[in-house]
């Protein structure tokens, strides 16, 4: 190669179009997935001694789910016209697909989540208050049913299968962007999601649950084996690039390796995958609050860097776009709003449905039979 | 090359005029679409014609009167372009020359714009031409995303997808598109490629025109005469000295730097 140098002189800087609002929406939908998953032992299996951790999880999935389209719709850039993927057949757009799986999983998890619920709705109902009507109401006159919550949770974890699918495929196929076109990106997508989820349970149960010791353990072992499988695909990502093997990841990694910037986030997620995974396993008891956080911080870097992250590459510019975070609904308040929104969720979930006295063992206090006469008001 | 520009415009005119039933809107905000024209089947176009660009990047001069033209034509707001000429400084042993690059939608043969969106907004005519229709576009920017030559753009005045459109209401109307008709150097040449007869046929038999990011199997419809292959894809440089921004200045209707 000859001594060249190219400086460019003029050229348009073509802004990011998938805004701030569609981290968020990744963040909360994939936390809102990794929550189903989680809570799936201790309510479809029933198995009572993962109840507590998968109360907490359910509560993720319930708050991070209903927030996560306010933060989609909003990232349109027209979002009233938000129907007209309801009235075309697009079957090539993944994003058209997922405009039908989004209100299917929403919808499943409502259900799912009040099958799950009814249980404590019920026990409600049967307390001396003047809301005990409405929670009969809202429990439709039943208690804890197996085979119901079995059912739902065949339905939501299908739901949850295809949101995942949508979610890392819309991205995965949009081979203008080297550093999104892998194969890898939907696993990272839903292993990220599930530390970042298994995170969530653990700042949830040192917050609204019952600070238990047993949670804070399993969550740091669950969290663990998804910071081990974000590692593997990492790894495999990184090898496959570095090793030259294929041409798409080699491409993927040279369009960044080049940057400071991308050098130090690279140190950075490793470091914010490693630690909490260390930290895990050697010290799982009274940890939660430091493993929890870190790993949802990195679950949320993850997207940020792979969304705005990835849409500073030039397609065809030479360096990067610079990237400044706007203060106003396209930036910071987007943030900030949605973090608000599901703030307010969890404060509404856990005021209604607060977290219910456990004797020592975990196992749920046994409540009357089905269909016994409840003494009200 | 001036001479088979006019011939277009006689030749092309009586044809094209009322053959297209559907142009695409300029760039103004436009209601939101009705069922029947968000569901309809997008077509228009005359299927007789394939419409293409040479740029012969040896003629171009950077003038970037394309450039101002296309903006004025076609409404592009501020700080947005449908097209630019991106021009290079390129130091080789000592001795330093200017390289530019006129850049526009591609207008692909298999444009991977299309397949993403959710919508139907962006679609092709039969006349190869790759539109958006503003009124049906929910601004997802999927497009955006998926074209490999960052032709695409959120216009924050209607605030759908924007590009480059061939000019096609000048198009349907026999005229040029305004930056083939303004251009100084005469290094933009457009033509239907259907008529073996025209200065795009002819050039793109005769001259072996290259096109941009051919691995992406795009099939672009813009060939570039004497394009340089250090300048065929991502572009391995010091990045620009200026930019147009706007980012920093405003808040909402500024989401653009583009
Ligand atoms: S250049 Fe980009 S916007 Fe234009 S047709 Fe090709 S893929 Fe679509
Ligand atoms: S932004 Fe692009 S992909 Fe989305 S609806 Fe509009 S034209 Fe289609």
């Amino acid at each position: 190669m000859m001594d060249t140098q190219i400086l460019e002189v003029i050229n348009v800087t073509r802004e990011a179009a998938w805004l701030p609002w569609a981290v968020q929406y990744f963040f909360l939908i994939g936390l809102s997935v990794g929550g189903v998953l989680l809570s799936l032992p201790g309510y479809a299996f029933a198995r009572d001694g993962w109840r507590p951790l998968g109360r907490l999880a359910l509560i993720v999935a319930l708050t991070c789910g209903l927030a996560a389209p306010v933060a989609l719709l909003s990232d349109l850039h027209q979002p009233g016209r938000f129907w007209h993927f309801y009235v075309v057949f697009r079957p090539t757009s993944w994003m058209w697909w997922g405009s039908l799986f989004i209100p299917l999983y929403i919808g499943a998890l409502l259900l799912y989540g009040w099958a799950c619920l009814r249980e404590e709705l019920w026990a409600h109902g049967r307390i001396d208050s003047r809301l005990a009507g409405l929670y009969r109401l809202a429990a439709l006159g039943g208690g804890r049913n197996d085979r119901l919550i079995r059912a739902a949770g065949l339905l939501v974890l299908a739901g949850a299968a295809l949101v995942a699918l949508y979610t890392g495929v819309e991205v995965a196929v949009v081979k203008a962007r080297p550093l999104w076109h892998t194969p890898f990106l939907p696993l990272q997508f839903l292993t990220t999601a599930l530390a970042g989820a298994a995170g969530l349970v653990l700042i949830l149960n040192r917050t609204v649950g019952g600070a238990d010791r047993r949670v804070e353990v399993r969550g740091n072992r669950l969290l663990a084996g998804a910071l081990a499988a974000v590692m593997l695909c990492g790894g495999l990502w990184l090898w496959l690039g570095l090793s030259g093997l294929d041409a798409g990841h080699a491409a993927a990694l040279e369009s960044v390796a080049g940057s400071e910037a991308w050098r130090v986030t690279a140190v950075w997620a490793v470091a914010a995958t490693v630690v909490p995974f260390v930290i895990a396993i050697g010290w799982p008891a009274g940890t939660g609050w430091l493993t929890g956080l870190i790993a949802v911080h990195s679950a949320w870097m993850f997207r940020w860097t792979v969304f705005i992250g990835g849409q500073t590459v030039p397609k065809t510019g030479a360096g990067f776009y610079d990237y400044a975070l706007p203060a106003g609904p396209d930036g910071l308040l987007g943030i900030v709003g949605t973090a608000g929104l599901w703030l307010f969720l969890l404060i509404l979930l856990t005021s209604v449905l607060p977290t219910p006295h456990r004797p020592a063992d975990g196992r749920r206090a046994p409540l009357p039979p089905h269909g016994t006469a409840v003494p009200a008001e | 090359m001036d001479r088979s520009r006019r011939n277009f415009c006689l030749g092309a005119g009586a044809a094209a005029v009322g053959a297209a039933t559907l142009a695409a809107a300029p760039s103004d905000a436009a209601p939101s679409g009705t069922v029947a024209g968000v569901a309809a089947a997008r077509t228009g176009g005359d299927p007789a014609h394939r419409w293409a660009m040479v740029v012969d990047v040896r003629k171009c001069v950077g003038c970037q009167a394309c450039t101002v033209a296309c903006i004025m034509e076609n409404d592009v707001p501020e700080n947005s372009f449908r097209t630019i000429v991106s021009t290079y400084e390129v130091t080789e042993q000592d001795k330093a020359g200017s390289y530019m690059l006129p850049r526009l939608c591609n207008h692909c043969e298999d444009p991977p714009c299309i397949p993403v969106c959710p919508t139907g907004a962006t679609f092709q005519r039969t006349d190869g031409i790759v539109v958006v229709d503003n009124t049906v576009c929910v601004g997802c920017a999927y497009c955006v995303q998926a074209c490999p030559y960052d032709a695409r753009f959120i216009n924050h005045n209607s605030q759908t997808a924007d590009k480059c459109t061939f000019c096609v209401h000048r198009v349907d109307a026999g005229l040029l598109p305004a930056c083939v008709e303004t251009c100084v150097g005469g290094a933009r040449v457009f033509g239907d490629l259907k008529d073996p007869a025209s200065a795009v046929s002819r050039l793109v038999r005769e001259a072996d025109p290259k096109v941009l990011k051919p691995e992406q199997g795009t099939q672009p419809r813009v060939f570039y005469i004497g394009l340089d292959p250090r300048f065929q894809g991502k572009v391995d440089g010091t990045p620009t000295l200026w930019r147009p921004s706007a980012h920093t200045e405003r808040s909402h209707a500024g989401k653009e730097h583009a």
